[in-house]
């Protein structure tokens, strides 16, 4: 009985330490607050590795990531460096954090959420006002609002959702892990319809959110979405290949992420019920020790090494290759390295040629075709560079999923859950610095190429890729989250069954 | 490159270890045959179209599963959702096809309350000098089980085609025949999207309105 009352606890806790970041913005932003909801949040941020990990840093950074007013307002803080746009583009980290965190936000205060976060991003993407945008976005959050409202929830009002998803925890017993990943993914959600708001292109997506499902789901409801619009609307190639969604599944990671969350979700259960038939010592040894791998899955390392220097091309292989090796499975993530090895390849061609050919022959003929190629580029570097990241995310998903099929069903290892945990960490931040990295590539690429574009094509564009990668990030991250249970149950046998072959 | 589709079909691939089950999803997706492989983890995911009638196609969502009996507890919940398989043995290995009996047995407790539409390979028909099972009792145990018995092999590209596409049309007659119908909750058979058409099949429709809840 103890036990159970501790999961439901926490399963609020959980849930609050997400209404906890919303505290952290302005009060405008809350015009009622569930009182109960409030005095929750007030409990001491209890490490809810669950979470991504932007919305898990202390709260000045939190702030600071959140709207753009108080980033302007904070200009002194050492966090906000990290948000001014350097390159005249941001870190895209950042923002792609912001884009998060304010989704969250987004929550509790549907209409004012969205507009904040394209804003943000188109801000700090040097983009002229998005007015129009917001408008359309209040029209379609007005929308939603109307869709949530139906629900016939006991707690409506502006924690509505998260309420829901608490007394859900509550009632049916449901752990902490699945109230968390259900506000993860609805965060995540979220994020796909900040994502789809902010890109004009991808109005079809809208509504995303209007069901509780899986991260899965969400995505694949897109794809469908983009799929009927392609079917109906567009028939014409070049409009097929810019659409992350329908790239993202046709490099299966679709269904690699769903064959992942269908391990995760067989693993959260044995680990629930293997916590229910413990007591006492053991109990506490046990919920020790699953803290303690909980940490290891926080992304830390995500925020301190943010400044670190350009590397090289063999890096990403080499450090990708030797993390995994860490792993001690028997697969290898020759697939991942070789896309993203082609990504790069491909990135330093077009710029490379008409270089060389310049230098080289000075005919007027010469710089024509130059000409014509840097034309026909800008499309085609934003399709590859859509596509690049579509293919990197999904062998990404794809080798987090193989990783849970070994760690569950691979022979015994000399290496613990910790060690794994901690590797895979690694791998996630490893992964996402690759696409931001990726995307500054690219988006150079467009710029160079674009140089005689007007803003109105190329920003759209270049924005894309940005809106993409972050994406990207944040479907890697859900994925590395969806591995815990696993290591979880993996940290379990290996404890209680050592025995065996 | 990615076009419209009619309808799309999980099919799963099942049978022994090192019977060839990625050589043979690879030889019809990818078009050609890899000599060296890993054995499959888990499971894995292919996809191709099938045009069964000019203009009519099928996207076929392949999984491709892993033979190696630890993995057994992952690979059976891909059964569920699957409309139609592929229950591979290897013509020169007699062991795995005496294996075809467990494999049918396994699914059948584990697909319920759906049912799958199987298709027995006799796979690497090229090492027909190493034959360990007879076409003639292959397919005495097919038509036991009410199936249809083909002999492929990945490496000389044999019946590959046709394996995958003669069982795609049987599913799509029972689709057309209201025998297999779209469930919520059950990915076996999805509806495609077909530009300015409603879809050919009314009863395909209704069935989806009707298991909206």
């Amino acid at each position: 009985m103890s036990d159970k009352d501790d999961i439901e606890t926490e399963g609020i806790t959980e849930a609050t330490s997400i209404l906890e970041d919303e505290n952290c913005e302005p009060t405008k932003n809350f015009e009622s607050v569930d009182q109960s909801a409030k005095s929750e949040s007030k409990s001491e941020p209890v490490a809810s590795t669950r979470k991504r990990p932007e919305s898990k840093p202390s709260s000045d950074l939190e702030t600071s990531d959140v709207l753009p007013v108080q980033i302007s307002q904070a200009a002194g803080k050492e966090t906000v460096s990290k948000d001014v746009p350097q390159t005249g583009w941001g870190y895209w980290g950042s923002w792609g954090k912001s884009l998060l965190s304010s989704a969250s936000a987004t929550v509790a205060t549907v209409g004012q959420g969205i507009s904040n976060v394209i804003e943000k991003a188109e801000t700090s993407l040097g983009i002229p006002s998005p007015s129009e945008i917001s408008s359309e976005v209040q029209y379609a959050t007005g929308e939603t609002n109307a869709k949530e409202n139906e629900n016939p929830s006991p707690m409506s009002g502006p924690f509505g959702v998260f309420s829901t998803i608490s007394t859900a925890v509550q009632s049916t017993g449901k752990s902490v892990i699945s109230g968390g990943l259900d506000a993860l993914e609805f965060i995540g959600k979220k994020t796909m319809d900040v994502i789809a708001e902010g890109d004009p292109g991808f109005k079809r997506t809208k509504g995303l959110m209007n069901r509780t499902s899986t991260l899965s789901q969400v995505l694949r409801e897109a794809k469908e979405k983009e799929e009927l619009w392609t079917a109906n609307e567009v028939t014409m190639e070049t409009d097929k290949k810019t659409h992350y969604g329908l790239l993202f599944d046709e490099f299966q990671g679709l269904s690699h992420l769903e064959a992942l969350e269908m391990l995760s979700r067989e693993s959260e259960i044995k680990v629930k019920s293997i916590l229910n038939s413990l007591s006492g010592e053991e109990l506490e040894t046990l919920k020790f020790e699953l803290e303690q791998l909980k940490e290891a899955f926080s992304l830390a390392e995500f925020c301190e090494e943010e400044e670190e220097e350009k590397k090289g091309d063999e890096d990403f292989t080499r450090e990708i290759t030797e993390l995994f090796s860490q792993l001690h499975v028997s697969s290898k993530p020759e697939k991942l390295t070789r896309a993203r090895n082609t990504a790069c390849e491909w990135i330093r061609t077009p710029l490379a040629k008409p270089l060389e050919e310049k230098e080289e022959g000075k005919k007027q003929l010469e710089a024509e075709k130059i000409e014509q190629i840097n034309n026909n580029s800008i499309e085609d570097i934003h399709a590859f560079a859509i596509r690049s990241l579509a293919e990197l995310t999904a062998c990404s998903i794809e080798l987090f999923h193989k990783t849970a099929a070994l760690v569950l069903h691979g022979r015994k290892q000399e290496v613990t859950a910790i060690e794994r945990s901690r590797a895979l960490s690694q791998m996630t931040v490893v992964l996402c610095k690759e696409l931001s990295s990726l995307s500054k590539e690219f988006t150079t690429c467009l710029t160079t190429a674009g140089v005689k574009e007007k803003a109105d094509v190329l920003n759209p564009l270049i924005t894309a890729v940005f809106l993409e990668a972050s994406n990207s990030a944040s479907y890697i991250q859900d994925a590395f989250q969806l591995l815990l249970p696993v290591l979880e149950i993996s940290l379990i046998e290996n404890k209680t069954e050592l025995p065996e072959a | 490159m990615e076009a419209i589709w009619l309808y799309q079909f999980r099919l799963i691939v099942i049978g022994d270890s090192t019977v060839g089950k990625s050589c043979l999803i690879r030889r019809f997706t990818e078009g050609r045959f890899a000599q060296v492989s890993d054995p499959t983890v888990g499971v894995d995911f292919f996809s191709r179209l099938v045009e069964i009638e000019p203009g009519k196609r099928i996207k076929l969502q392949i999984w491709d599963t892993a033979g190696q009996e630890r993995f057994r507890s992952i690979t059976r919940a891909y059964y569920r959702n699957s409309v139609g398989g592929l229950l591979l043995f290897d013509i020169t290995n007699r062991r795995s096809f005496q294996n075809v009996h467990e494999w049918l047995e396994e699914t059948k407790v584990h697909v319920q309350p759906y049912q799958i539409v199987f298709v027995l390979v006799g796979h690497k028909c090229d090492l027909d000098t190493q034959r360990q099972v007879t076409r003639h009792e292959a397919e005495k145990l097919a038509a036991a089980y009410g199936m249809k018995y083909i002999e492929t092999s990945a490496r000389d590209a044999i019946n590959v085609e046709k394996a995958f596409t003669d069982l795609t049309r049987d599913i799509y007659e029972l689709v057309k025949r209201g025998d297999i119908t779209i469930q919520e909750g059950w990915e076996g058979v999805k509806s495609g999207f077909v530009p300015n058409v409603v879809h050919s099949s009314e009863e395909v429709v209704k069935s989806e309105r009707r298991c909206l809840c």
